[in-house]
């Protein structure tokens, strides 16, 4: 999962980075309208966490630039000016959620966890697949009861097929939402998490669809 | 009309005027009138002394002749006051003739009583006449014949001084009466000048009224070219008084709202240690939040309170609100039925109505189960209510409060539970919006299941 974080003030930017990175998300920041702008118009993130005052450009004016451009991940708008009309405003340009300064981190997280599953369709703080069970909340996975210890990139590569269960995640996409902006980034260390995971998770869950990619198992797969 | 005033000093100035003039105005007229009429009055009588006089006297003879027809009747009319009568001066036995008003009596010479004559040589005096009349007696003396040795006569013309007394006094009390009308209609014209002179004055007096009031933005109308000066300074002081206002407003709304990413990032760092100290700053911060957003609540119902008198149409702004609030709870599915006349208008700010409905809708969607209804209600004032009221009631199918509760939820920053996020701030602010309208906020259970708020504001 891919989180972008838009916030000018230093500190504020860094605990919401540090925050969604501690909830499993690979997090870039942008400390300026024109850089969240940039960023939110050329990489795929599953939330967008978006300050309206910012210099250069405004957080309500990227979203609507962002929206035209038919960019869909969800956005939660962050501000000090909790008037209605301000909120109405951040709602009308496209935000999914809004949340005023100061807030809970807590808080905002779990309306960011919130969002990333109504996103994927999912309704609950769980998120089931057979026998296994993500804790969104509480980022745990859980095989039939018992808890699955993960590495965070594991974490990540097997919430985001959670949330996307059903359908065939390519290697590209993984890549494109699992890593930051600027981690070097190579496909064959998909295959090395992949590996691991099924290792860790029992009941081959985890299947390979040749030349496309990768999904987890179904109830009704015969097999 | 007090002492101290515009109208009062020029009222006063212009009574002053007239009180002063047209007494001395009459009295200059009267006089001129009353001497006009003695004087025409002593030239009839010289007339007619001067007829009486050729018509007697003629100096180729010494027979004294005896005035026929003078031109005037009432010498014929016994003691009419017009009289006439010659006699010899120097012997009292001689020839002697008398009109016929005169009869047998006698008239004083003023020959006699040594009176000087004027430049025409007749002699005046007032004397009585024979039924007591005050009378005006010309005279002249002539020789009949010889204008050196012929006898001395007095001739003599008198007429009574009431005749041109009461027409003098007549003409008194008819210009008396023409000068008080004239007075009357001056005092009344002076009033009326005063009125409408003084009227652009009281436009501005209501026109700053209505400012004050929060009625208008300016000082508007046409006004006279003396004050015009006038109410452009003073709508210049209106407008540098309102910008002021708003910039004071701007930077106590920055301030708070600088303020608060700050705190934000405390309340975070607090957040993430648990030691007592943590939990001091983390309290801290919770206090300074309260604080700003209740002294940001002041400045703004402060500012607030100099404009009744606006109107904000209810419609347009409901569905705003209602989109963005159904937009945020759209995982829990939560539909809100807006019932809401076309015609609806608050009278008040539209931030204030926007806040007060965001928050009780906001509310009702947190607590809801899926419903939420929005009423809203226009009634026609009725004739002994003079003031339309707006009445809003918000609705949820939640799980509602105790009677307890709802005594206790109006209590600034108090959250029933916990567990649901808020500041606690949201039904107070409400409620305290409200009453700065001289409205009302109560809690009740509704029908629905949930809460029922029911806001009672002002209407246009």
């Amino acid at each position: 999962m891919r989180a972008l974080v838009v916030e000018d003030d230093p500190d504020l930017n860094r605990q919401l980075v540090a925050a969604l990175t501690e909830a499993g998300f690979a997090v870039d920041k942008a400390m300026d309208g024109e850089e969240a702008y940039f960023l939110g118009e050329t990489e795929p993130y599953d939330i967008v966490v978006l300050d309206i005052g910012l210099p250069k450009m405004d957080g309500i004016s990227i979203l609507e630039q962002w929206r035209r451009a038919d960019k869909k991940m969800p956005v939660i708008i962050l501000t000090a000016r909790d008037r209605w009309s301000d909120k109405v405003a951040g709602m009308d340009a496209g935000a999914d959620d809004y949340l005023a300064k100061p807030f809970h981190m807590e808080e905002l997280l779990a309306r960011v966890r919130a969002q990333v599953r109504r996103a994927s369709g999912h309704a609950k703080s769980e998120i089931e697949c057979g026998l296994l069970r993500l804790d969104t909340t509480t980022a745990r996975v859980a095989y039939d009861g018992q808890t699955i210890k993960l590495t965070s990139h594991e974490y990540r590569l097997l919430a985001y097929m959670m949330h996307h269960n059903g359908r065939v995640v390519s290697r590209t996409e993984l890549v494109e939402h699992l890593y930051e902006q600027d981690f070097d980034r190579d496909s064959n260390t998909i295959e090395v998490f992949i590996g691991r995971l099924r290792k860790k998770i029992p009941g081959d869950l985890i299947k390979t669809v040749r030349g496309l990619g990768y999904r987890l198992a179904q109830e009704d797969d015969a097999s | 009309m007090r002492p101290n005033s515009l109208a009062f000093r020029l009222f006063a100035t212009a009574l002053g005027w007239t009180v002063l003039v047209l007494p001395l105005a009459g009295f200059i007229i009267y006089s001129m009138y009353a001497q006009e009429a003695f004087q025409s009055f002593d030239d009839k009588i010289k007339t007619l002394l001067s007829v009486v006089q050729t018509d007697s006297i003629d100096h180729t003879s010494t027979e004294l002749g005896t005035p026929g027809d003078v031109g005037e009747p009432l010498f014929q009319r016994l003691h009419s006051g017009w009289y006439w009568q010659i006699k010899p001066l120097d012997e009292p036995t001689g020839p002697r003739r008398v009109s016929n008003s005169l009869a047998t009596a006698e008239l004083e010479s003023p020959f006699l009583k040594w009176i000087a004559p004027d430049a025409a040589d007749i002699r005046w005096s007032d004397g009585t006449g024979p039924l007591g009349q005050r009378l005006r007696i010309a005279e002249a003396v002539e020789r009949l014949g010889d204008e050196v040795t012929g006898r001395r006569y007095s001739i003599i013309v008198a007429g009574p001084i009431d005749w041109p007394e009461t027409r003098v006094s007549e003409f008194r009390t008819k210009l008396t009466m023409a000068l008080a009308l004239a007075g009357l209609g001056l005092v009344a014209m002076t009033l009326f000048q005063v009125r409408f002179g003084l009227m652009p004055l009281r436009a501005v007096e209501r026109g700053l009224a209505q400012v004050r009031a929060g009625a208008a933005q300016r000082l508007e109308g046409h006004l006279p070219i003396e004050i015009e000066p006038l109410q452009q300074e003073l709508n210049a002081l209106i407008q540098s008084n309102q910008d002021i206002v708003d910039r004071a407003r701007t930077q106590v709304g920055n301030l708070a709202h600088a303020l608060k990413t700050p705190l934000a990032v405390i309340t975070n760092e607090a957040d993430d240690d648990k030691g007592p100290f943590a939990t001091k700053v983390a309290e801290q911060a919770r206090v300074m939040r309260d604080q700003i957003n209740l002294y940001l609540d002041r400045a703004r119902m402060a500012a607030q309170s100099g404009t009744i008198g606006k109107a904000t149409e209810v419609a347009p702004l409901v569905e705003p609100l209602q989109r963005a609030l159904e937009r945020i709870y759209r995982d829990k599915g939560v539909a809100i039925t807006v019932h809401c006349p076309d015609d609806a208008k608050f009278q008040g700010e539209k931030q204030d109505l926007e806040e007060m409905l965001g928050n009780l809708l906001d509310n009702a969607c947190k607590w809801s189960k899926g419903r939420v209804y929005l009423s809203i209600d226009a009634p026609s004032a009725s004739v002994r209510a003079a003031r339309r009221r707006l009445q809003i009631v918000v609705e949820d199918d939640g799980p509602g409060l105790t009677a307890e509760q709802r005594t206790q939820i109006g209590k600034r920053g108090l959250r029933l539970d916990e567990s649901k996020p808020g500041t606690g701030l949201g039904l107070s602010i409400v409620g305290d919006l409200a009453q700065s309208y001289r409205g009302s906020m109560d809690l009740a259970q509704s029908a629905h299941g949930g809460l029922a708020v029911r806001l009672d504001l002002p209407a246009v």
